[in-house]
């Protein structure tokens, strides 16, 4: 395009073209002011956590950008697929809603956390974006706010449309009312680990991708963390006496990885269903939940320290 | 809010920017703004200093994105530190630095940051594809950012500073990078943006000669003071200078000019004589006359901002 000059002239036969209510009038209409509402500061944190949602799953974005969402989605939903063939066969449900399927979604989580959390801050931070959302009446404690909310969001819909799709597949095939009963009754408890995963692991995402504007690095740094602190755990419980044992340094190996500490946290609130983690726990089960809140509590003060520093700069 | 008549009144009418005594000291003991009172009215004004100099300082206190050391500054009457959720609602901020993803388009990147400003979501569109319009930028609007050349990025930079309606507009460097032609293609942008939607605007550059083109008012301000804060006018009056260029004896001629009562400084091969007014021409041009002189090259010309500012600075510490 020619560098010379605001190009007032294609202007108003576009405009002309698209407002033929506009009674043929074709004029520059020049600057219009707005006097219409505004949106405060919560509606446009809203609007940024809308955004970034629609973002982690590719909307809005390239074909390129949506094929690891799916993929997750539906890796994610297959065996709850299976499940309702199985089921309507005769068949006992296949998984618990609490733990639904633990290798397969550890797996998944970490590779979708992996691809969008870095879609999520990575990008913004690497073109330097930051200014212009800090030079609006956000504060500075709103973007990684609106970010969390996002990804927290994003990973729920990740983890519970599956444990859903469980859900009816199985009661499809109930026989009467209090079979429905008690599997909703089964259902909850998983809904809630759902809600604990995602709300710790969007956390971890984000703070390690946050680290750097580089997208492939914060991809790297968020899957090696997940994979390397799991695979630390699972061999510490293994040398330990592997997931049978009562010994106790198998019950604290599960605290250096976040899915063993998600997992212990289940157990000690009473999940009877079989996943990675020493099934008795004794006395050290609310070690779990301290645990879990630390965690939390520091990957969140990180993300806010991380951003004020952005802020100023 | 009443304008401040003091030495730092640049503009007449209410005050946009105000600051009193304002001093920032960064960690490290390095002192960005250094009591620095300036007022800045209506219209188009331009904050000039060399690089270092504060600007940059300045205007992330007048977002209140950092908070002074000391002193006060006011927006459009609101206080930085109490209010700067208000002042932003009202502003248009354009970084000299580049601050656009590549893998958006120019209507989705500047929609998305007009509802930032609080647009609802169809106005915000609206505005985004207007404010696109204002800045040259229609046709290539669907396309991806990461394909435009420097000139429509810094429009689209522009765009998104005007998308949210603001009152007043803070451009940092907004020719940064740019050539001649999108230089001036800018700076009428920016001109037609002060003069014909009624926006305030503040430019900040190092570049004096460029954005006295365009400004009503000049703030100039070296290490953290303020240096000057005057009409355009009477700021360029005091920075023009004749150039004076011979084939031929060069020392005759400042001698002849000294006799007449004109200061010659001679710089390589041409004397650089202050201009007074029309009157200097017919001095030079007698003088060059009665010597017969090969006179080559007699032009009006611009101190550099930083001779300027160096006058400026010893005038200052006299």
């Amino acid at each position: 395009m020619p560098e010379t000059g605001p190009r007032t002239q294609a202007a108003p036969a576009a405009r002309g073209a698209q407002g033929a209510q506009a009674a043929g009038v074709i004029h520059d209409l020049g600057y219009r002011r707005y006097d219409g509402p505004r949106f405060g500061r919560a509606q446009i944190v809203r609007a940024l956590i809308w955004h970034s949602f629609r973002s982690s799953w590719g909307i809005g974005r390239g074909i390129k950008a949506k094929i690891i969402p799916i993929l997750a989605m539906v890796a994610m939903c297959l065996p709850a697929f299976v499940n309702a063939f199985a089921v309507a066969r005769g068949n006992a449900r296949l998984f618990g809603y609490d733990v639904y399927t633990p290798q397969l979604r550890v797996f998944v989580v970490i590779i979708f956390l992996a691809a969008q959390a870095p879609e999520l801050v990575s990008r913004d931070l690497r073109s330097h974006v930051l200014p212009l959302y800090f030079s609006r009446p956000l504060r500075r404690g709103d973007y990684p706010l609106a970010k969390y909310i996002a990804l927290t969001l994003a990973l729920l819909v990740l983890i519970e449309v599956p444990l859903l799709i469980l859900y009816l597949g199985t009661i499809v095939s109930a026989k009467n009312g209090h079979g429905v009963w008690l599997e909703t009754k089964a259902l909850i408890p998983g809904l809630g680990m759902g809600l604990l995963w995602a709300v710790l692991m969007a956390a971890i995402g984000l703070v390690l991708a946050s680290l750097t504007g580089r997208r492939a690095y914060a991809t790297g740094i968020v899957a090696i963390a997940n994979v390397l602190t799991f695979t630390v755990s699972l061999l510490l419980i293994g040398a330990e006496g592997g997931p049978d044992t009562t010994a106790t340094g198998a019950r604290i190996a599960g605290l250096f990885s976040p899915f063993t500490i998600l997992d212990g946290v289940r157990i000690w609130l009473g999940g009877k269903s079989q996943g990675f983690d020493p099934p008795t726990l004794g006395h050290i089960g609310p070690v779990y939940g301290v645990v879990f809140i630390i965690v939390l509590a520091a990957c969140l003060g990180g993300l806010a320290a991380r951003y004020r520093k952005v802020s100023r700069s | 809010m009443p304008s401040n008549p003091g030495p730092g009144a640049a503009g007449s009418g209410a005050a946009v920017i105000e600051t009193k005594a304002l001093t920032k000291v960064y960690p490290g003991n390095v002192t960005a703004l250094d009591g620095l009172t300036v007022s800045v009215g209506p219209g188009i004004t331009g904050l000039i200093g060399a690089n270092g100099a504060g600007k940059s300082t300045l205007i992330k206190i007048l977002l209140g994105l950092i908070p002074p050391s000391q002193g006060q500054a006011t927006v459009l009457g609101h206080d930085t530190q109490t209010s700067g959720e208000t002042i932003r609602m009202l502003l248009g901020y354009m970084p000299e630095h580049d601050c656009l993803p590549p893998d958006v388009t120019a209507t989705e990147f500047v929609t998305h940051l007009g509802r930032m400003s609080g647009l609802p979501p169809t106005v915000a569109k609206e505005r985004a594809a207007e404010s696109l319009r204002h800045v040259g930028l229609h046709e290539e609007r669907y396309r991806l950012i990461g394909t435009y050349s420097t000139g429509m990025k810094q429009r689209v930079k522009l765009a998104q500073a005007l998308v949210g309606d603001p009152r007043l507009l803070l451009l940092d460097e907004p020719t940064n990078g740019l050539d001649p032609a999108g230089r001036t293609a800018m700076l009428e942008l920016i001109a037609r943006i002060g003069a014909e939607f009624g926006i305030s605007i503040m430019v900040a550059s190092h570049l004096l000669g460029e954005i006295e083109r365009i400004c009503d008012h000049l703030v100039a301000i070296d290490a953290g003071r303020l240096l000057r804060a005057d009409t355009i006018t009477s700021f360029t009056m005091a920075s023009q200078v004749l150039a004076v260029e011979v084939e031929e004896g060069l020392a005759q001629l400042q001698q002849e000019l000294a006799a007449r009562g004109l200061t010659a400084t001679a710089q390589q091969r041409v004397l650089l004589v202050p201009l007074a007014g029309d009157a200097t021409y017919d001095v030079v041009r007698d003088a060059v006359a009665d010597l017969a002189l090969p006179l080559c090259r007699l032009e009006q010309r611009r101190h550099q901002v930083e001779e300027l500012f160096r006058d400026e600075a010893e005038v200052s510490r006299a």
